[in-house]
């Protein structure tokens, strides 16, 4: 049954990045077929898994972890399938099914501010962006429209449109948060991908405070919307579908992917150009595990970049007890932060930061708390309620700079199929560790605004990721120190183009998937079929 | 069988006054005219009354919840015997009792963390064989419930959220 599938652009996963490129190009009027690794995501089966849940602050703990292609899960048991490779532990989270891990996500939709692109020039740290944040404004635009994004203008992200919509309604914590730190701290709403009224055929927002691990309303935009866009639109959707080699021809151009089926049958699929959007740990990982004879070290490696570079956001964090009532847990779980630490010359010192200020309920963690402290009788109501009216919690979102020793890699270790399982090498630098000293002034000046009391730190020198996976198939001008160009185009393959968080080339401060969505649009649109295909025609 | 929602033989019943001494029966004055099938059961539903601190259990998810705990823990029923006995015996307080057992490393600390996760968090069990058997009837949602929705159920119409919910609780208690 080999050979049977084949279209003018093959895509490599069905997440939000793969699923938006498919879209876009179908428009086109390209014929479009993505390959998928996992398997279908239906919302309600979703909603009622967690509400059975018994780690509810286990936002995997609702998703199907398919047999074939497994992703990391730590809880209760850690299923080995990312190896840690040290010094600094690298729980990356992801989702491999239809729609990708923005199934369980804040919606927070960020743009860079525009020192972000420039940090070499600017402060002489990390690379530049081989474009401009002016280049990627109507890209953003675009991507904010598809999405449904509002949120304050002053988050330091300049915008020559305005957004498509209203901010969400300021929950009541937020407010009484943002008034008693001003004006030393101007506290903004969010921009998030989240509806502040019916959007697209989606309801507004209301407040089931579940964003994180799942919408019950699709009042936010996230993958699963996306890919159900592509397939509406004509997109062919081959799920169970792992890809496990890309193969090019003797000049380097692309000619198909291999991908394994549930039974382990091997299908061959052939295309023209070939989109590759399995997130920036699986995509490094397919390019890797692609060696051939021409290119023994993987494929788009000839700078030995792939992999490399891997940034994310590390936080740390402070909670404690106001001396009012917050009742944290009403309305959408990510509404507000601060800004004013994303950029400036202190970037030359220490890491830039945004300061994000939970509104997750408290009942579940403090429930947590409580049991293990043996709190029980009347005093557990007493204690429960005073903690999920009084606690709350900020943390900082810490920016990494791009260094070769971080990297994601082929383990010896192998998968059900007998597919490697991705190795990570990771540290968290001086850079950062002052950054995040540097925001702990911030915490206790905030705490003290507030009058906390109860101040509890996270663990010194601890640091908990944001899954952002960034950096792994940087984009740069220099084919030498980069994977790919800032249309995404593989430096070494004229047909493989990569769509993900992973070809940001730095990680800034916030996360990073409108970024990688605004890019993704870039590249689809400079692969207009008119433009590649003909190419690819009228080379036979 | 014993499961507190099968109330079929009235008359060989319990009254579960009969298991406490007047310190546990200080303790859950409430519960005193509560009848159970057996003494095990009756100690669960002592010592439910006792770590949850509620004037009320709901019959038929206490039924569930000892069904679920037997069913992970044959020898939870001694267990919890056990211990509604030492409390009776030592007049153990509610607040002490965790720290009590883990002082003296007894071989019944495990037992009061198994029904205070059964009662606030509706989990029974632990790791790969935990299973949930309540959420929004978990005790951690029921004693918020004037205020908070359990994440996944909605909170209002769009933009309630920003309402300040002190000055509604305490509007709910001036209509009282
Ligand atoms: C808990 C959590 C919260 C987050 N919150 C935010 C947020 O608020 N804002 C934000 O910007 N970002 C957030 N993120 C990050 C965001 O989810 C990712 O940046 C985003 O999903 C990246 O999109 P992607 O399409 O590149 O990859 P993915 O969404 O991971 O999709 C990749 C797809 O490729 C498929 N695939 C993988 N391997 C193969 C293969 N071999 N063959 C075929 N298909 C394959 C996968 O199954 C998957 O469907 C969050 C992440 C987590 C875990
Ligand atoms: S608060 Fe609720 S309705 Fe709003 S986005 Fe989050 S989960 Fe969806």
């Amino acid at each position: 049954m080999s050979d049977q599938l084949s279209a003018d652009i093959v895509i490599i996963g069905s997440g939000i990045c793969g699923a938006m490129a498919a879209t876009h190009l179908l428009k086109q009027g390209a014929s479009v077929l993505i390959l998928e690794a996992g398997g279908p995501i239906d919302r309600g089966r979703v909603v009622a898994a967690f509400r059975n849940s018994t780690r509810k602050s286990d936002w995997m703990s609702p998703y199907t972890c398919s047999d074939i292609a497994p992703h990391p899960i730590y809880k209760p048991t850690d299923n080995g399938y990312l190896v840690q490779g040290g010094p600094y532990p690298y729980p990356a989270e992801y989702i491999r099914g239809v729609g990708g891990t923005t199934w369980h996500w804040a919606a927070q939709a960020w743009r860079l501010v525009p020192g972000d692109m420039r940090i070499k020039t600017l402060y002489n740290l990390g690379v530049d962006w081989p474009m401009s944040y002016e280049e990627l404004d109507p890209f953003y635009q675009q991507a904010e429209e598809i999405w449904g994004v509002s949120g304050a203008e002053n988050t330091g992200s300049p915008r020559s449109q305005p957004f498509p919509m209203e901010p969400v309604t300021e929950p009541y914590a937020m407010r009484r948060i943002r008034e008693r730190l001003a004006p030393a701290f101007p506290v903004v709403g969010n921009t998030t991908a989240r509806n502040s009224r019916a959007y697209d055929g989606r309801p507004a927002c209301c407040g089931n405070n579940s964003c994180q691990p799942i919408c019950p309303i699709d009042a936010q935009y996230h993958g699963g919307i996306a890919i159900q866009t592509a397939v509406d639109a004509g997109a062919q959707l081959q799920v169970n579908a792992v890809v496990y080699r890309i193969e090019h021809d003797d000049k380097g151009h692309i000619v198909a992917v291999h991908y394994f089926d549930a039974d382990k049958q091997s299908h061959r699929v052939t295309g023209k150009t070939f989109i590759l959007a399995a997130n920036g740990i699986e995509s490094p990982k397919l390019l890797l595990m692609s060696a051939s004879d021409k290119y023994p070290n993987g494929l788009a490696n000839s700078s030995g970049m792939v992999g490399r570079n891997l940034m994310d956001h590390p936080s740390t964090s402070l909670t404690f007890d106001a001396d009012e009532e917050l009742w944290l847990g009403r309305g959408p779980q990510s509404p507000s932060s601060i800004n004013t630490m994303r950029d400036g010359e202190f970037r030359s010192e220490h890491a830039p930061y945004r300061l994000d200020f939970t509104n997750i309920s408290r009942v579940n963690s403090a429930t947590d708390a409580l049991i293990t402290a043996g709190v029980y009788g009347a005093e557990f109501e007493k204690q429960l309620r005073h903690r999920a009216a009084f606690e709350m919690s900020l943390k900082d979102v810490l920016e990494v700079l791009p260094n070769p020793e971080n990297r994601i890699s082929l383990s010896d270790q192998k998968d059900k199929l007998g597919l490697p399982k991705p190795k990570v090498n990771y540290a968290i630098d001086e850079y950062t560790r002052k950054g995040a000293a540097r925001s702990h002034k911030d915490f206790a000046r905030i705490a003290e605004m507030m009058g906390g009391t109860n101040l509890r730190y996270s663990a010194e020198g601890s640091f908990a990721n944001n899954q952002h996976i960034t950096g792994t198939m940087s984009m740069g001008i220099d084919p030498k120190t980069s994977v790919c160009d800032s249309y995404g185009r593989t430096h070494d393959h004229d047909n493989l183009f990569i769509c993900s968080t992973g070809v940001m080339p730095t990680s800034a401060t916030m996360n990073s998937t409108l970024t990688a969505a605004a890019l993704t649009l870039r590249t689809a649109q400079h692969i207009l079929p008119n433009r590649i295909i003909a190419t690819e025609q009228g080379r036979g | 069988m014993n499961c507190l929602n099968e109330l079929k033989k009235p008359t060989r019943r319990v009254l579960l006054k009969g298991l406490l001494t007047a310190y546990t029966a200080s303790l859950i004055p409430f519960a005193l005219a509560e009848t159970v099938d057996t003494p095990e059961q009756g100690a669960f539903v002592a010592l439910s009354a006792i770590i949850a601190g509620r004037q009320s259990l709901d019959p038929v998810l206490a039924g569930m919840l000892y069904k679920a705990l037997v069913e992970q823990d044959p020898g939870f029923p001694q267990a919890a015997k056990e211990l509604l006995a030492l409390i009776n015996q030592r007049q153990i307080d509610p607040m002490q009792l965790q720290k009590t057992l883990d002082d003296e490393k007894s071989s019944l600390a495990s037992v009061p963390r198994k029904v205070a996760m059964a009662w606030f968090m509706g989990v029974v069990g632990s790791g790969a064989q935990a299973r949930c058997l309540a959420y929004e009837h978990a005790l951690n949602a029921q004693i918020v419930a004037d205020v908070l929705k359990p994440p996944t159920y909605a909170y209002g119409a769009y933009g309630s959220w920003a309402r300040n919910p002190t000055v509604e609780l305490k509007k709910e208690v001036n209509n009282v």
